[in-house]
């Protein structure tokens, strides 16, 4: 049962800025202060008896600001008016309103104080507050946000090219495809289980071709995409988190065991939440968040840190921009609970890291950031935004010269 | 007007943050919460009659669920029911359970949750036409019902009598109640086999009845992970640069006039009407608000407030002491007018500061107010026996939903039930303003105050979410520095 609220599909296949032009995000915009305001007219006509001339007065005890306000006098006016209603003095009116704008918690309310004779009736309307959007500019980089698909029941990790759009979430993989620009569900595929998940779910989605593989704790499923399929088993495989590095996941907890796989099979680091790899000319780079809340950088061995950093976040990825050293990681905020998360581009130079790019607000929970499995310019995350809603999104990275 | 409603808002924008906000450092596991809080409590049973409600809920929500929740948002989730559905008339309900186990193992039934809510309410019908299904059935439309079940007076308990007979309840929430000092202290430990995943913290600790002033002095709260804080100590905590989280302003404090014939008290002569109304246009709710609750309280003409209806205003709550004195004399031409004796809670410095400047207030209009400690003021059992004629109550707003808060108010104070089925049946906000003025017109109930609840909160301690009503979820909490 998901409820699709947004749906947007970018052109990998051409060049970053024009993919960035071109993408678009069709959201079903809520009800307009237009419309609202005509409903709302036409329904204190309606408790009004459909008055031939009414007295409007106003009040407000909103945040509205003054221009906003008169603004929406004048689209109520206008509202009246397209009704057939003369707008009168109160001595000549045969119904008087009192319409204030007032606001709850969740956003504004219209009351309509109805007067007519000695009968008075109320009309009340709420409208939530629209949400606000922010973007960053300065520095090396600047990092774009773009919604990938929002929907309210968790998500874990997702891929999109130009066809397909797959959803990990916690008890299923849904595949939609592309149908005019819009992502049609067309199949969804069970992810069995024996045991509850821990709390913080997290999971992993790898796409090869025609085959995907998901991770999630103690379960790995493997399955195709086009004749759809999946099995999964319990398993305690080692996830892929970066090119280059693979490491085993504790199935009853929110993070990495600290034992890696792959080609660094043997080596281990400390605990962590997430992990990076990549190589920097001559140097191999790792770089994890550990779940004592340090960062540590090794270079070339993981034998012992190079360097650690604190006040970091315990999400991050890594992006091969191009600017600059040619390689950033984009890091979550550390935890604070007075404000929305952000997401920042660093970029690590010898033993030391330094922002590249401003923070930019995500209006909500960063839950995963992975670089995009077809596309290492970008970076693919989730979000718990503060509406409660969970969103896919993508972000890439534009040099700033 | 509008200056105090956009201070509201400001505050209200603030508390909104710092309840939806999050920050993205994982939760870590393990570790020992520790937690002061404010009150006594003596039963962990959510309907039993305590003095403190609220401090009850706050430790009784972690080992009882609710077949529904609430959400920071206000809507509402599924918890141990996953899916549900009602008739077209909003009479007939029934809940599916999903797989969950009570903390001694035993399997959820739709047998248990029956015959928990029968207890929870009795006015209402319930069955089990299968193993995870529960049937409601209503005798006038309920029309959120999935919110109602979310209180925790609805939580779902096994009842049972231990080996010596003494009660025992069993729970399924994400973590158990290891130990229990009634009135001091209790420790509740992670539940490792909880259906929504082992909770991060090893073990939330309580101690009851703390007194704050003593910790700060003694700078004895560093162990602590949160503690309860009263308006009046929220300044100098301010000032210290301490980390404070604030609630709407969601608790109504209002002074409600007792029934002469209710319980076994003794009979009293009513406070006539008028006299009723003459002492709320006396009280001066602005200068309540912003000298005695240091402008963290917002005054009250509802008993619901403005940041929850966007209603209250339309409610007048301003002081009027030309009309309060002519209602006065007006009632003393046929009647004699008494002192009114009004009990405020001993253990509340805040409420006798209240209570003597409502008594202040009164005596401008030429009434006597005779306030005076109690010490069972909010126990509507023990209410039953005061000798007041009225009580200085605070009252926690029991939910965002207005509908299922204005019907909680009926209860806990002391009201007609008679609005009930129409505030239940409600589908507009519309529906709601006239039942409330109802509740209002005979001046039983004189609001005074909308106070938020507050809480200091240690630097390490992570996800503590407080609802914009002020009850604590605290299921997802995590601390630094844990394993």
């Amino acid at each position: 049962m998901f409820i699709l609220k947004t749906a947007f599909k970018p052109w990998f296949c051409v060049s970053l800025v024009l993919f960035l032009v071109a993408a678009t995000f069709a959201q079903q915009e809520p009800q307009s202060t237009s419309s609202a305001a005509t409903e709302f007219v036409q329904q204190i006509l309606s408790k009004g008896g459909l008055p031939s001339a009414v007295a409007v007065t106003f009040q407000n005890v909103s945040s509205l600001s003054p221009d906003a306000q008169e603004s929406l006098q004048n689209t109520m006016f206008n509202a009246f008016r397209n009704a057939n209603v003369r707008l009168v003095k109160p001595e000549q009116a045969v119904v008087e309103v009192q319409i204030t704008f007032s606001e709850d918690w969740q956003g504004y309310v219209w009351i309509a104080n109805i007067q007519q004779g000695s009968t008075r009736q109320l009309v009340i309307k709420k409208l939530p507050r629209q949400q606000r959007v922010q973007n960053a500019r300065t520095l090396t980089l600047t990092i774009h946000k773009i919604p990938v698909w929002q929907q309210e029941t968790q998500i874990l990790d997702f891929f999109q090219d130009n066809q397909n759009l797959i959803l990990l979430e916690p008890e299923q993989i849904s595949l939609y495809t592309s149908d005019s620009g819009q992502w049609r569900l067309r199949h969804t595929l069970g992810i069995p289980h024996e045991f509850s998940w821990p709390r913080d779910l997290r999971g992993r989605l790898e796409i090869h071709g025609n085959e995907m593989n998901a991770f999630l704790p103690g379960v790995r499923c493997n399955g195709r995409i086009s004749s759809p399929s999946l099995d999964c088993r319990a398993s305690d495989d080692p996830w892929p988190l970066d090119p280059g590095l693979v490491a085993f996941y504790s199935p009853r907890r929110n993070f990495f065991s600290g034992l890696l796989a792959g080609q660094n099979a043997g080596a281990s680091v400390p605990a962590f939440f997430s992990g990076v790899s990549w190589q920097n000319s001559d140097q191999r780079m790792w770089i994890f968040t550990g779940t004592d809340g340090r960062v540590r950088l090794f270079q070339n061995t993981l034998a012992s840190p190079a360097a650690m950093f604190n006040g970091w976040g315990s999400t991050l990825a890594s992006v091969h921009s191009g600017c600059g050293s040619g390689w950033q990681l984009l890091t979550s905020s550390p935890a604070d609970t007075t404000r929305p998360d952000s997401v920042q581009a660093i970029e690590v130079n010898g033993h030391d890291a330094a922002p590249v790019s401003s923070p930019v607000d995500m209006s909500g929970s960063v839950e995963a950031l992975w670089t995009a499995g077809n596309y290492d310019q970008v970076v693919n995350g989730v979000l718990h935004s503060q509406s409660g809603k969970y969103e896919a999104f993508t972000l890439a990275v534009i040099c700033n010269q | 007007m509008k200056p105090l409603l956009l201070r509201l808002f400001v505050i209200s924008s603030l508390i909104a943050l710092a309840v939806t906000a999050h920050g993205s450092s994982r939760p870590r596991y393990g570790g020992t919460v520790r937690i002061l809080l404010h009150d006594k409590v003596m039963f962990l049973d959510p309907l039993s009659d305590e003095d403190h409600p609220a401090a009850r809920d706050r430790m009784a929500a972690l080992t009882f669920e609710t077949l529904t929740t609430i959400d920071a948002q206000g809507r509402v989730q599924p918890a141990l029911a996953s899916q549900w559905h009602a008739d077209a008339n909003k009479r007939s309900w029934q809940f599916r359970l999903r797989l969950a186990n009570f903390h001694d193992g035993a399997v959820l039934t739709a047998a248990d949750v029956a015959a928990s809510l029968a207890k929870s309410n009795p006015a209402w019908k319930y069955s089990a036409p299968d193993r995870q299904t529960v049937a409601i059935e209503t005798p006038y439309p309920v029309q959120r019902m999935p919110e109602i079940l979310a209180l925790l007076r609805y939580a779902i308990v096994k009842r049972q009598t231990d080996s010596t007979g003494s009660p025992l309840l069993v729970g399924t929430g994400s973590y158990k109640l290891t130990q229990w000092q009634t009135g001091e202290r209790a420790q509740f430990t992670a539940n490792e086999d909880y259906w929504g995943g082992r909770p991060f913290a090893d073990t939330i600790e309580f101690q009851m009845n703390a007194s704050l002033r003593d910790q700060f002095m003694d700078r004895q709260l560093g162990p602590y992970a949160a503690t309860e804080l009263s308006v009046d100590q929220l300044r100098a905590i301010e000032q210290s640069n301490q980390t404070i989280a604030l609630s709407q302003p969601s608790d109504l404090l209002a002074l409600v006039f007792l029934q002469p014939d209710s319980g076994g008290r003794s009979a009293k002569k009513p406070i006539d009407p008028r006299v009723r109304e003459a002492l709320t246009l006396a009280m001066n709710r602005a200068a309540i608000s912003n000298v005695l609750l240091q402008r963290k309280g917002i005054p009250a003409s509802g008993l619901l407030p403005q940041w929850l209806t966007g209603y209250e205003f339309m409610f007048d709550g301003a002081q009027n002491l030309n009309r309060a004195r002519e209602l006065r004399a007006d009632a003393a031409a046929f009647i004699v007018i008494n002192p009114i004796t009004l009990a405020y809670d001993f253990s509340d410095p805040m409420a006798k500061l209240v209570a003597e400047r409502i008594a202040v207030d009164a005596r401008e209009a030429g009434i006597m107010v005779q306030p005076y400690a109690e010490s069972h003021i909010n126990s509507k059992t023990a209410r039953a026996y005061l000798n007041a004629d009225a009580v200085l109550l605070r009252v926690p707003l029991q939910s965002a939903n207005p509908s299922i808060a204005l019907s909680a108010y009926i209860d806990d104070l002391g009201l007609s039930q008679e609005n009930i089925p129409a505030i239940l049946g409600s589908t507009r906000p519309e529906d709601l303003l006239e039942p409330e003025r109802k509740m209002l017109d005979g001046f039983r109930v004189l609001p005074v105050a909308h106070i938020p609840q507050a809480l200091w909160l240690n630097t390490n301690v992570h996800n503590w979410q407080q609802q914009a009503t002020g009850e604590w979820q605290l299921d997802q909490l995590w601390i630094e520095g844990a394993r």
